[in-house]
Formats: C-alpha cells, structure tokens, sequence
C-alpha cells in the first residue's frame, strides 16, 4: 500500500472550543489509484487533504505513506516529503506570479537541490508533457486559466512525486478548459501516477476510479466506480 | 535552496520596487554616509595636527620670546633682562641633562624683492643645529648648511609661499632677492607646509610657507632690528633625548631662564609633544559623540529595513505558502528573506560609501576643513550596514519561516 491511514483524527481550536473535523478515518490507497474524495464543505476533505498532503499533521492516528510515518516527522522532513512525494495542483493554481513558467516549475526542483543544467532539461520535458513547449517563457499573468493549471500541473509532476494531490483543479476554470484538464490526469493516470482528487462536483469525481464520500469528519461511503464512469468511456472509445 | 537563487531573487525585488527600495535604503545611506565622512573628519584632523607639530619636532621644546609692546619691552630691559640670547641657548645646552643639541634662531619681519613683486616673509636666521634638529630640507636646490654659516654667506631658502608670490612659474634657484638692502642669492625652496591656522599654546598662528631662511651669522651682520630693543634670538628649539622626561626638562629649563632673565616673564615654552596629546584626547572624544550620532543612524536605518520587510512578509504570506507547499523548508524561506535584507542594506551601503566619500571630499575643497578617508573606515561603514540588513531583517525572516503553510497558502 502506498498510504495506510488509520484511526485518523485531526480536532481544530475555534476559540476555546476544540472543534473535531476529522472522527477517525480508515483509509488504504495503493500505487497507480485514482481516488475522489467527494463531501460537502465541513465534511473534513480539506483537512485530510492538508494531512495527505504533509502540510498539517493529525491529532492522533496513523498516517504512514511508503511506510514512513509522516505524523512522527518533524517540520524539515515533512518539507522533504511535500517537496518529493507530493505533487500539488490546487484550484487557484498558486504559480507565483513574477516568474516565467519554466521558472515556476523548477522551483521544487531547487529546493531539492538539483543541479541548474538538470533543473532545466526535466522542467522542459514537464512542460512538453503538458502541451506548454511554446510557453515556457511566459509569466502566469500572459496565460489563460487552462494553461496555467497545466503549469501547475507540470510542477507537481516535474519531481516524480507518490501521489498526484488535486485540489477543485476545475474549480477555477470553465467546463470545457475543465474537461481538458481532467482528460490530462486521465493521460497521466494512465502512466503509472496515482493520482487523489479532492472535488464536490460530481462529474469530476466520476473521472476518478474510486470515490470516497466524507460526511461529518468520517468516511461515509468507499466504492469503486462503474464502468459508465467517464474515463472508463474515454478508455475504450 | 541555491545562494545563487536567493541573490537572484532580491535583486529581482529590489528592482521591481525601486521607489521603495530606494525609500528603504535611505536610513542606510545616510547612516554610512555620515560613518564615513565624520570618521575622514576626524581622521583630517589628526592629520593636520601630527603635521602641524612634527614640523615644531615631537621631541623638542620650544622657548620663544614673548611679543612685547614698546613700553613692556622698555621696562623689561629696565630690569636687566636682554631678552632670549645665544648665551641663553648654549646655557641650556650645557646645563640641562638630557639636552641633545639647543637651535637658536632670530626672526624678522621684512619685505623680499625680485624684479618688481615683493612679498611681506619673516626672514629667519639659522644655525647648522637647526637643521639637525628639525630635519628641514629644500624641495629644489639645497637647504642652509654649515659652509654656508661659517662663511657668512648671502644666500637664502624661499617658502612656497614666497616663490609663488614673487617668481611664479620662473625657477627661482640662482636668482638674487633683496631684502632691505641686502642681496641674497636663492638656493633652494620648501616644499608647501601644514599652516598654523590656529595657535599652538602659547606660538602665535602664522604661515610658514611665508619664512625666507638665511645663515644665522650672515643675519647678524646684514641685517638690523628696526626695534633697538629686540631681543638677539626669537627662538630657541631644544631637541630633548627621549619624550619621557619633556615635562620635568621644560621645568629646568624655565627655572634656568628666569634666573637668566630677572624672572622677567618674557619668554614662553611650549612642549608640542604634551599639546598633541591633549589634543588627540580632546579629539578622541569629539569623535566618539560623532561615531555615535552615525551609529545611531545607521539603527535607524536598520529599523526602516525592519519596518518594510514586516509588511513585505505580509504581502507575500501567499508566496511563502507556495514555496512551502512545493518543499521548501523553514531555513530556505529564512535566508530568502534575510538575503533580500542584506541585498538592501548592502546596495544602501554602497550608494552611503559613494555619498560619504564625495561628502568628505567636496569638504575638503570647498571648507578649510581637511578630511582624510582610511580604508578601514569605509570597511567597517560597510561592514556595520551588512550587519543592520541581517540583524534587523532577521525577526521579519523569522515571521516569515514560521507562518503555517497551510494557513499562508490560502491568504488572499
């Protein structure tokens, strides 16, 4: 199993009342899933984004991915395993704004201490991946949404991470641009990365292979999806 | 994260905020720019000073006679007392210990002629001694020697200030000068001297560079006092063997003289040595009240740092959460943010070096105030606003590492 989480809780301060938003959550995902996690807002998805994602640590409960136990790191490690196991994608892209595209994507690159000429060569072939070959110099501010999801997109893979953690990637964007986002982790999916959504719209977790419901801090629902899910359809034309 | 990077990426804001970043700098500026220019002040000065008195000699002692009226001078002679002497001066030299050599010299104040110029000098009259005591020696052409004072010759040495008056761009070497009635052949020139711009204890102010030397024995006979009561000698420098007994020698020296003299108060001794330190003691002060106004502004500049790069840190808490969602560790964001402080600490100080040393510079030519800048000086101004960038931009830096990613990644 590439993520074991067990007996997971997470409980918020909101003042000077300890608020839970996560009751004891029991998860496994393996290499090469596509997992939605779907739930209405204060359903706790957040916040076990936050904790899959190594940016926040649990309460109590396990949290081991590789076998690491993350909830035992301490805060340079978690960095480590942000900066080569965890590909973000959020929904408001999050490129910083006064660099080039190439720049933004070799930024984790560099904190994790690669070599200038290699940052380049892999940044290059990120951004090729995504269809960005002729936009590599640009800032964000000269791109259209969709393309500057796939610049986020291109980041997160630029490192070889674990998982791919995709949070609302359409939120931002419309339908169409959308759609073409969702097909390029279909693509991606289909190269071996295994990707986790994070999403409330229904059509985009129908792309995804396994759909977990979150309701009230637990999991309320865990089913693989049918074979009309979208991607399936995409697969076998 | 690479140094490399962090540079890039300072210099990028520095460049992208110049009005601010100018705005920041400016406490810096100013801060070293006063560093510098009050250190060169300091520095001039004790320059001007260690000139003015090795031209007097560091170990020597001065006895001069005190300028009288008329009437003072009447009622001084009235009481015996001829005034300072040559039989003053081998008195010194043969009674009191330590004494290595005595130079008497006679002064007076005449006009010099060449052609149709003149120039109002004091004309003084030299023994060999005063050239061992004093180490003078000619820019151009020779100094007084002792063939030139036992054959009485006629000849002189010029100040600069004398050859600029009279000869001006001629070679003055060879050409006959007169003064009063007397033709004196010119056979050197000083080189331009620290001025006596204030008095030393108890020597009046004068300029050197005005001075025409002559043989002591060709004065005697050439020359005359308009005063018949001038003393014989004005002055006698006493060249002392070591500077450690200058005070107690200056003592013996003036119970020796009053005895001489009738304790007719006409005559006063200066030590140089004793004024230079009082006066480095007195300058050590003032430069530390100077040090400490620059310093002080330098702090203030660091606080301007400070106060910007809190807000910057502020304004980019959204960039701080990217950079720590990709993986950057708590350390990268610290020194990204300590590095952009020193970037502008250290561009401040380089426009403040640049400021301070044309300030010190253009005082030195437009005031009569002499400014000297030390390297040292301009490494520690340096030295002082790296150190403001990185200990007034540490506590923002340190705000900036600590923010929570998650929390920093989603500020709008």
């Amino acid at each position: 199993m590439l993520i074991e989480i067990k007996n997971l809780k997470k409980d918020y301060l909101m003042g000077e009342i300890m608020v839970p938003a996560l009751k004891g959550v029991d998860l496994k995902i393996g290499k090469n899933e596509y997992v939605a996690i779907m739930g209405p807002s204060g359903s706790g998805k957040s916040t076990l984004m936050n904790i899959l994602g190594c940016l926040d640590t649990p309460t109590s409960g396990q949290y081991l991915f590789n076998k690491i136990d993350v909830s035992e790191l301490n805060d340079n490690e978690l960095s480590a395993m942000r900066n080569r196991e965890i590909g973000f994608v959020f929904q408001s892209f999050n490129l910083l704004p006064r660099m080039s595209s190439l720049h933004n994507v070799e930024l984790p690159l560099m904190y994790a201490g690669v070599h200038k000429l290699e940052r380049k060569e892999r940044s290059v072939k990120a951004l090729e991946r995504v269809g960005l070959a002729d936009r590599m110099m640009h800032k964000p501010s000269e791109l259209s949404g969709g393309q500057r999801q796939r610049v986020a997109v291109a980041r997160a893979l630029v490192t070889n991470p674990g998982i791919l953690l995709a949070d609302e990637p359409t939120g931002a964007l419309d339908s169409k641009t959308g759609i073409e986002i969702m097909q390029l982790f279909d693509e991606l999916h289909r190269e071996g990365n295994t990707i986790i959504l994070i999403t409330h719209e229904k059509d985009i977790a129908e792309f995804a292979h396994r759909t977990i419901h979150l309701k009230d801090g637990m999991i309320f629902t865990d089913e693989l999806n049918n074979k009309n899910s979208k991607s399936k359809k995409k697969q076998i034309p | 994260m690479e140094f490399e990077e962090n540079i890039k990426v300072a210099i990028r804001g520095l460049i992208d905020h110049k009005f601010r970043s100018f705005l920041t700098m400016l406490g810096i500026i100013f801060g070293v720019a006063s560093v510098i220019a009050m250190l060169s002040i300091g520095e001039g000065a004790k320059r001007q000073a260690i000139a003015k008195y090795q031209d007097l000699g560091v170990n020597n002692i001065i006895v001069r006679d005190k300028e009288l009226s008329n009437e003072e001078l009447e009622e001084v002679r009235a009481k015996f007392s001829l005034g300072l002497s040559i039989n003053d001066a081998n008195v010194i030299k043969e009674i009191v210990p330590g004494v290595v050599d005595v130079a008497p010299q006679a002064e007076k104040d005449s006009e010099i002629k060449f052609a149709d110029k003149s120039s109002k000098s004091t004309i003084i009259g030299i023994t060999p001694s005063f050239i061992e005591i004093l180490n003078y020696e000619a820019e151009k052409g020779t100094f007084i020697n002792e063939d030139h004072c036992t054959r009485n010759l006629k000849v002189c040495v010029l100040g600069a200030g004398v050859v600029k008056t009279l000869f001006q761009n001629q070679d003055p070497l060879g050409k006959m000068v007169k003064i009063d009635d007397q033709w004196l052949e010119v056979i050197g020139v000083m080189k331009t001297k620290a001025l006596f711009t204030e008095t030393v204890g108890e020597l009046a102010s004068r300029d050197l560079n005005n001075d025409v030397y002559v043989p002591l024995s060709t004065f005697n006979k050439r020359f005359e006092f308009e005063n018949k009561l001038s003393s014989e000698i004005k002055q006698i420098t006493v060249k002392v063997k070591g500077s450690e007994h200058l005070i107690e020698t200056a003592g013996l020296i003036r119970g020796i003289l009053n005895r001489h003299h009738y304790n007719n108060d006409d005559f006063s001794i200066v030590i140089p040595y004793e004024l230079l330190k009082q006066e480095e003691k007195e300058r050590r002060i003032y430069n530390i009240l100077l040090g400490a106004i620059a310093a002080i502004s330098l702090i203030v500049g660091g606080i301007g740092i400070m106060n910007i790069m809190l807000a910057t840190v502020i304004e980019r808490t959204r960039e701080i959460g990217i950079r720590r969602a990709i993986g950057a560790r708590k350390t990268d964001i610290l020194s990204q943010f300590i590095t952009e402080a020193v970037a502008i600490s250290i561009t401040g100080g380089l426009i403040g070096i640049f400021l301070g040393v044309s300030l010190s510079l253009g005082i030195s030519l437009l005031t009569d105030v002499s400014t000297f800048i030390r390297v040292y000086s301009v490494i520690i101004a340096f030295g002082f606003s790296v150190i403001v960038g990185i200990s007034f931009g540490y506590l923002p830096a340190k705000n900036a590492a600590n923010l929570k990613p998650i929390e920093s990644i989603r500020y709008e």
